[in-house]
């Protein structure tokens, strides 16, 4: 009945959402029967066949009116177009309801085939059957909310890529150092090839890489630096890094050998496509003061120095953004209107955010980008993260470094973070739209 | 003496331009020094480029390139580097005009240096759409625009305007002289004319920054006792009958205070007929561009 490759495809899925399987494992370790599971699992998680369901409901519903339009009225009309177009967005929910159906009936059909007088079909269902119960629990609890709350707000715009904002905190020096080594971390993972361990083959460079602006610390080590990461998902992955990081080791300096703690803070911008109009939704070109550094006195010919240095002030939101790390005040500009747009973008984003979180109640950690989300403790070679409960990674050089491995260094790390954090949000949205759906039902009964 | 090199420009510049030109030098360096190149960290060194830089040679002329817009422009002595006003009004006039391959235009340059005006636009405007005809005085700097027109990838024939790219051709010619038209390279009328002639008066030229005075050419710069008188050159070149197309625009870059003086010189322009004029300011507020347009009689 299921295909080899299908049920690989399956087991593939389960070891990827490994941490998900806690609540699927309530329904895959013990011994219930087939349909003893089928009505565990539907009753637990009535809401969420709910929630499905009434998509699958509102697609049947259009189709049939779009098919009166087709017949009766006006095919090219907008309210006909708004209407199939929507039919398709919804074309998954009808997809998945179907697999979930067959996997449904597949589970009763097979475990009536155990005890079946034909000891060949026997042997052929006890060989099936094992692959099914984590088919339709993984259907039910990982597909449905992932198809129900579609991923990270940012997906609605159309990001060409981060922007990461790092600043030196607290321990001056050691600090800065710290930072300069996050700096190689990310640009390491962001911009090098890396080798798949299985087939040997060299995978190219994740996404691109570029340092916008960077301020070296007159002692070392660098104060401040704007890093652009070009490429699609860079922003779902890399927003990830948002907050204040923290390290712990005896910095080169202190010669009496004590530990130090430093910090530095990231930020991570999402970044629109560039596009040739300066001037978009996010801001109107008259709130934008556009300064030139410095007197020049009479300019033009009389002076040949290179003051490129630009500072773009935008009144509305007194965000301020100075570039003057290319030779030419053109990109210097260019660079300037990218980063301002980057920032009132993410202005956007956290009130997005931040109003829907109003009526929630628990909040995903460390979106509170002053909290301290991760610490790199050197004398005890481990890299711990505050937001994923139990997160800890031994080796931090091979984090810090890279080591190459798909899966391992410092993408495993982030990896998990997001994992954990795609869960989170998963879970919240789920759960505010279960509490909608019992305000109505309830509703639907006072009126009744 | 690196150390006293690098003290010295922070003391000459302020530490922040300063550190953005010694990183500006190692990325040469880095970038000259690679792999196949000429260059060894040997030859080059960061101390070598502080000396020169702090002995008052332009950074420019040392690093031997300057951007300009999207171009990156080769630069040399003497020829004059481009500067930041000069940019940013180009830019803007690209901007504000948009020839296409059906209706390309022709354009004169006068004195082009390092050809940066007219190579912006062959850059920024779609190909077969513009002609650019770029003069000067100068032997080097007729050689050096037609190197970085190579540079950047713009075709350097000299055809009627058949021709599907976008080129240009530069030459030397002095535009001050009577039998200017003479020159049969010329092919008038023009629909646009360009020029930041030398416009620096006989008292500012004594104060320059020794940067400029002792490095560019004085024959880039200067521009006779009152500064204006490449104006007037070009205020007779342009009144010569068929010097310009109907419908032209005329854009000259000006000194900080000279700009209603030169307005008038083209507002005196015998035998066309001003539509418009406007004087742009550049980035830090001063009066920098005149630009006319005319409109048929
Ligand atoms: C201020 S520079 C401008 C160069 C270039 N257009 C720019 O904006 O960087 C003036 C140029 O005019 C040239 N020039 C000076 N007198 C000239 C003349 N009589 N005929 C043609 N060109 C002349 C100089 O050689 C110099 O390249």
């Amino acid at each position: 009945m299921f295909s080899l490759g299908r049920r690989a495809h399956f087991a593939f899925r389960l070891v990827r959402h490994a941490s998900l399987s806690s609540r699927e494992s309530k329904y895959l370790t013990g011994t219930h029967t087939g349909p003893e599971l089928v009505k565990m699992l539907e009753t637990d998680n009535s809401k969420i066949l709910k929630l499905v369901r009434r998509k699958v409901d509102e697609r049947t519903a259009l189709m049939a009116e779009a098919e009166q339009i087709a017949i009766n009225g006006d095919p090219s009309s907008q309210e006909y177009r708004d209407k199939t177009r929507r039919a398709s967005e919804l074309l998954v929910f009808q997809d998945a309801w179907s697999s979930y159906e067959s996997a449904k009936s597949n589970l009763l059909e097979t475990h009536t085939l155990l005890s079946h007088p034909d000891p060949d079909m026997r042997d052929l269902a006890t060989e099936e059957y094992p692959s099914l119960p984590p088919t339709l629990t993984s259907l039910l609890l990982t597909t449905f909310p992932s198809l129900l709350v579609p991923p990270s707000s940012s997906s609605q715009h159309n990001l060409a890529g981060a922007l990461m904002d790092l600043k030196s905190g607290v321990g001056g020096q050691e600090s800065s150092l710290f930072l300069s080594e996050l700096l190689r971390m990310y640009t390491r993972f962001a911009g090098s090839k890396s080798v798949d361990e299985e087939t040997g083959e060299v995978i190219k460079a994740k996404w691109g890489v570029t340092i916008v602006q960077q301020n070296d610390a007159d002692a070392g080590g660098i104060k401040d630096a704007i890093v652009e990461i070009k490429g699609k998902g860079a922003y779902d992955l890399m927003r990830w890094e948002s907050g204040v990081h923290r390290v712990q080791r005896v910095p080169a300096t202190d010669s009496a050998g004590r530990v130090h703690t430093s910090t530095v803070a990231v930020i991570v911008l999402p970044m629109l496509e560039e596009s040739d109009k300066v001037e978009d939704e996010l801001f109107k070109m008259d709130d934008v003061k556009i300064e030139v550094m410095r007197a020049r006195g009479a300019g033009g010919q009389h002076v040949n120095k290179t003051e490129s240095a630009v500072r773009l002030t935008h009144t509305p939101t007194g965000i301020t953004v100075s570039m003057q790390d290319e030779r030419s005040q053109h990109q210097n500009r260019r660079r300037a209107f990218q980063v301002l747009r980057a920032r009132l973008l993410d202005l956007k984003l956290s009130a997005d955010i931040a109003s829907r979180r109003a009526t929630r109640r628990s909040l995903v950690k460390g979106a509170d980008r002053s909290e301290k989300i991760r610490t790199y403790n050197w004398a005890q070679d481990r890299i711990t993260d505050h937001r994923v409960p139990g997160l800890t990674v031994r080796g931090l050089e091979g984090v810090m470094e890279g080591d190459g491995r798909v899966g391992g260094g410092f993408g495993g790390l982030v990896g998990r973070v997001e994992e954990w954090g795609r869960e989170v949000e998963v879970e919240e949205c789920l759960g505010e739209m279960m509490e909608a759906l019992d305000k109505e039902e309830g509703q639907g009964e006072v009126g009744k | 003496m690196l150390n006293n090199f690098r003290a010295r420009l922070i003391s000459q510049l302020g530490r922040a331009q300063a550190n953005s030109e010694i990183k500006w030098m190692n990325q040469f360096i880095v970038d000259s020094t690679g792999p196949g190149a000429k260059a060894t960290a040997n030859t080059l060194r960061l101390e070598d480029l502080l000396r020169r830089r702090v002995g008052g040679e332009p950074l420019q002329y040392i690093l031997g390139t300057q951007p300009f817009g999207q171009l990156d422009l080769l630069v040399r002595p003497p020829t004059l580097i481009p500067r930041h006003e000069t940019e940013e009004w180009s830019l803007k006039l690209a901007k504000a005009t948009t020839p296409c391959p059906s209706a390309p235009i022709t354009i004169l340059d006068l004195g082009t240096g390092t050809g940066c005006i007219p190579l912006l636009f062959a850059t920024i405007w779609p190909q077969g759409s513009v002609h650019a005809h770029a003069v000067d005085i100068s032997e080097h700097a007729v050689r050096l625009s037609t190197e970085n027109a190579l540079r950047a990838g713009v075709s350097t024939r000299n055809t009627d305007a058949k021709e599907a790219r976008n080129t240009f051709t530069a030459f030397r010619a002095d535009y001050t002289q009577d039998k200017f038209w003479e020159d049969p390279r010329l092919k008038p009328p023009y629909n646009l004319v360009t020029s930041n002639p030398p416009y620096i008066p006989l008292q500012e030229y004594e104060e320059l920054p020794p940067s400029v005075r002792l490095y560019e050419d004085k024959q880039a710069l200067y521009g006779g006792k009152d500064g204006l008188d490449f104006y007037r050159s070009i205020g007779r070149v342009l009144g010569f009958p068929g010097a310009l197309a109907s419908e032209a625009t005329i854009a000259l870059e000006v000194g900080h205070d000279q700009a209603s003086q030169v307005a008038e010189i083209v507002e005196r322009i015998p035998r066309i007929d001003i539509g418009s004029l406007e004087i742009w300011k550049d980035a830090w507020g001063k009066d920098r561009t005149v630009v006319a347009r005319t409109h048929e009689p």
